[in-house]
C-alpha cells in the first residue's frame, strides 16, 4: 500500500513539473524566502557584535565569545572606527577598573541592553550552564518582521499544498482517469492518501527551505515539523474537497484561497489585537499553528507548548474532517 | 465467469429502474454481447459488474468475486476499455501505460508491445493530450489489456474509429479470446456483435428481452423474413415482414390481395432487424 501511495505521488510530481502553476507553487517557498532576505536584515547581522581591544583582557574576551560575536582591534581608535560603521556593533572599552559601552546610536536597543547585561554577567561570573539569559536574549535579537514573514510563509505553503492537491485531482477529473484507477487494485483510501501526500510533503519541504534560506537554522526542526504537519490537515482536506467538486483549476484554487481569510485574521489578532480579543480567534487552527511557529522560530519553545498547540490544531481539524470526510468519499463516486 | 441474478438498480432510489430484474451468465472463454439502444441500461449494468457503481439489489459474481463486498484483488483479473477514452493528457502514451501497469500486483504486458499492437508504436513518446480522438481511444483500449485480464469488459470498443482500425481492433479481440480471455462487450453496433459474439443479450428499457447466439437467432428468424415493395395510392412503399408472426402474416396477405406488388423476396435477417423484431424497438 505504501508503494502504491508513493506511485501516485510520483506521478503527480512528474506531471506537476510540466505545469506552470504547479512549478510556481513548488518554487514559491524559495522565492518567498529570498524575498524575505532582501526585505529584512539577516539574523546574523543582529546577533550581538562586540568590539574589544586586543589582549586587553583575554579572559573577558573568551567569556564574551560564548554569548556574542567578538571582534578585536589594536586600540581604542580602531574600535571607535569599527563601531562607527553602519551595523549593529558596540564596543566594550576599559575605563579605570571598569568598562563602558561605546555605541554609535543606530544600534538596536536590545543589542546595547544585551551588551550591558553581558558585562554584568562577566563581572559576576555567570556561566552559560547556569543561566538561560543567552537563549532568551538571542531570541529577542531575531527581527520581529522577519520572524513574522517566515511564519506567514510557512502557513501559506500549507495552503499551497492544498492547492496542489486540488490541481492534481482536477486533472484526474478532467481526464476522467479516476475511473481507470478505480478499476485497478488500488483502494479508494490508497488513492486519496497518494493524492494527499503532495499536500504534506510540499509544506515540509517548503518549511525546511524557508527556515534554511532565511537563516533560522538554529530552530528545533522537529518541533517545527510537528506544527507544520498538524497544520497541513485543514489545507489537505479543503484541497481534496475542492478538487473533487470542481472541474476547473481556477474555481478550485479560488475557493481554496478563502482559507487565507481566517489565516490573515488569526495573524492580525495575535500581532495587533489586545488580549481581551484573542478568545474570538481561538477557533481558527491557523491561530494556534502561528503561535506554535512563533515560539519555535524564537527558539523558546518547550515540547509541552508544541504538543499543546498541536493538540488544539488537531482537535479543530478533526471537526472539519468529520464534516468533510463523507463528502470526500461521495465525491469519489 | 460472470453470474448475475435479479439485478436491480435505481439511480435516485425512487422506484425508477435503470436496470430491472436482469439475470444472465457469461461462461468462461466466450464473447458475450450486451446489446441495446441508448439509455437501455448497458453501462449501468457494466458499471455494477466492475464495482464503479454500488450494487443495490441482486446477486453478482464476477471472476469468482462477490461484487457485494468487492475485493481489490478482483481488479488484477479484469480489464476495462471505456466508451469515453480516459488517459492522462499531460503524459505520453508510454508514460500512461508505465504508470498504470505498476498499480497491478500481477504480471503485466510491455507498454511498447501494446502500443505496437494498436498502431501507436511510433507515438509512444507523444503526450496523449496531442492525440486525436481515435488515438486516445486506442490507448484506452491498449491499457485495458495491460494486466493480462481473464475477463475483459469492452464498452463500444470500435465506436468512432475509422473502419480499417475498427477491423484491427476486432481482430485483436478475436485473438485475445482465442487465448482464453472472456469478453463482455457492450455495443449498439450489430455488425460487430454479429461478427464477434458467441451469445448476445438484447436489453431494452432496463430489461433483458432475450439471450441467444446470433446463429440461433438467424435460424429462428432469418429465412422467415419477406421484403416487399408495393404501390399504394400511387406511392411505392417498402416493408419487411415476418412470415411467422400472426400480425405480419395477415398484413402480408392484405398487401398481396389489395395492392400491386412490385418486388418481393425473402432475405436473411441482420441482427439489427432481429433486434427490432424481438424488442419492437430500433437501436438508434
Ligand atoms: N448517473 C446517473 N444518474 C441518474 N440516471 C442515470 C445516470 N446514469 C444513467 N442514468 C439513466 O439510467 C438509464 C440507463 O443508462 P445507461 O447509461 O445504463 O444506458 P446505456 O444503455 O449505457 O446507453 P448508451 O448506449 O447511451 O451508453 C438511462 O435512463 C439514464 O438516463
Ligand atoms: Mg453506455
Amino acid at each position: 500500500m505504501i508503494k502504491k501511495i508513493w506511485l501516485i505521488f510520483l506521478r503527480d510530481l512528474k506531471v506537476n513539473k510540466r505545469d506552470f502553476i504547479a512549478v510556481y507553487i513548488i518554487a514559491f517557498p524559495i522565492l518567498f524566502a529570498v524575498g524575505i532576505n532582501l526585505l529584512t536584515p539577516s539574523i546574523n547581522d543582529t546577533t550581538v557584535n562586540l568590539a574589544l581591544i586586543e589582549g586587553e583582557n583575554p579572559a573577558q574576551a573568551t567569556y564574551l565569545k560564548d554569548f556574542a560575536k567578538v571582534e578585536v582591534f589594536k586600540d581604542v581608535l580602531a574600535v571607535e572606527q569599527r563601531v562607527a560603521k553602519r551595523d549593529n556593533i558596540v564596543g566594550i572599552l576599559p575605563k579605570g577598573n571598569d568598562y563602558y559601552i561605546l555605541q554609535q546610536g543606530n544600534e538596536a536597543e536590545g543589542v546595547v541592553d544585551f551588551a550591558k547585561a553581558l558585562l554584568t554577567f562577566y563581572e559576576q561570573d555567570v556561566q552559560i550552564a547556569n543561566t538561560n539569559a543567552e537563549i532568551i536574549e538571542l531570541g529577542r535579537t531575531v527581527p520581529p518582521l522577519k520572524k513574522l514573514l517566515v511564519n506567514i510563509a510557512i502557513l501559506f505553503t500549507s495552503v499551497l499544498g492544498g492547492m496542489l492537491i486540488a490541481l492534481n485531482i482536477v486533472e484526474e477529473k478532467v481526464d476522467r482517469t479516476i475511473r481507470a484507477i478505480h478499476l485497478s487494485p488500488i483502494s479508494r483510501k490508497t488513492f486519496l492518501l497518494g493524492k494527499s501526500l503532495m499536500g504534506v510533503l510540499l509544506p515540509i519541504y517548503g518549511t525546511v527551505v524557508l527556515v534554511w534560506i532565511t537563516g533560522f537554522r538554529g530552530v528545533n526542526i522537529f518541533q517545527m515539523l510537528v506544527i507544520v504537519l498538524v497544520s497541513t490537515i485543514i489545507s489537505l482536506l479543503i484541497g481534496l474537497i475542492e478538487g473533487l467538486n470542481n472541474d476547473d483549476v481556477i474555481n478550485a484554487t479560488a475557493n481554496i484561497k478563502i482559507l487565507m481569510l481566517p489565516m490573515a485574521a488569526a495573524i492580525v489578532a495575535i500581532e495587533l489585537l489586545a488580549d481581551k480579543w484573542q478568545k474570538f480567534f481561538y477557533w481558527i487552527p491557523f491561530y494556534w499553528a502561528y503561535k506554535g511557529n512563533d515560539v519555535v522560530l524564537s527558539q523558546i519553545a518547550t515540547w509541552q507548548q508544541i504538543i499543546g498547540y498541536s493538540c488544539i490544531v488537531l482537535l479543530l481539524s478533526s471537526v472539519v474532517y468529520i464534516y468533510l470526510a463523507p463528502k470526500i468519499r461521495k465525491g469519489l463516486e | 465467469m460472470i453470474e448475475v441474478s435479479n439485478l436491480y438498480h435505481s439511480y435516485n432510489k425512487d422506484g425508477k429502474f435503470a436496470v430491472k430484474d436482469v439475470s444472465f451468465e457469461v461462461k468462461e472463454g466466450e464473447i458475450f454481447g450486451f446489446l441495446g439502444p441508448s439509455g437501455a441500461g448497458k453501462s449501468t449494468t457494466q458499471n455494477i459488474l466492475t464495482g464503479l457503481l454500488q450494487l443495490q439489489q441482486g446477486n453478482v459474481i464476477v471472476a469468482g468475486y462477490d461484487v457485494k463486498a468487492i475485493s481489490n484483488k478482483m481488479f488484477n483479473k479484469i480489464g476495462m476499455s471505456f466508451e469515453q477514452s480516459n488517459v492522462y493528457s499531460k503524459m505520453s502514451a508510454k508514460e500512461n501505460l508505465d504508470f498504470y501497469r505498476k498499480l497491478f500486483d500481477v504480471k503485466t504486458r510491455e507498454p511498447e508491445e501494446l502500443l505496437e499492437l494498436v498502431g501507436l508504436g511510433d507515438k509512444a513518446n507523444v503526450r496523449a493530450g496531442e492525440f486525436s480522438k481515435g488515438m486516445k481511444h486506442r490507448l484506452t483500449f491498449a491499457r485495458s489489456m495491460i494486466n493480462n485480464p481473464l475477463l475483459w469488459f469492452l464498452d463500444e470498443p470500435t465506436t468512432g474509429l475509422d473502419p480499417a482500425i475498427a477491423s484491427e481492433i476486432k481482430d485483436i479481440i478475436k485473438a485475445e479470446n482465442k487465448k482464453g480471455v472472456t469478453v463482455f462487450l457492450t455495443t449498439h453496433n450489430m455488425y460487430i456483435a454479429d461478427d464477434l459474439c458467441d451469445r448476445v443479450a438484447f436489453i431494452v428499457d432496463a430489461e433483458i428481452k432475450l439471450i441467444d447466439s446470433p446463429k440461433n437467432l438467424k435460424l429462428q428468424y432469418g429465412d422467415k423474413l419477406v421484403e416487399i415493395e408495393y404501390i399504394k395510392d400511387g406511392e411505392t412503399l417498402k416493408e419487411t415482414l415476418s412470415t411467422i408472426q400472426e400480425d405480419d402474416l395477415k398484413h402480408l396477405q392484405d398487401i398481396i390481395g389489395k395492392y400491386e406488388v412490385q418486388t418481393m423476396h425473402t432475405k436473411e435477417a441482420t441482427l439489427e432487424e432481429i433486434f427490432i423484431k424481438v424488442t419492437g424497438r430500433g437501436l438508434a
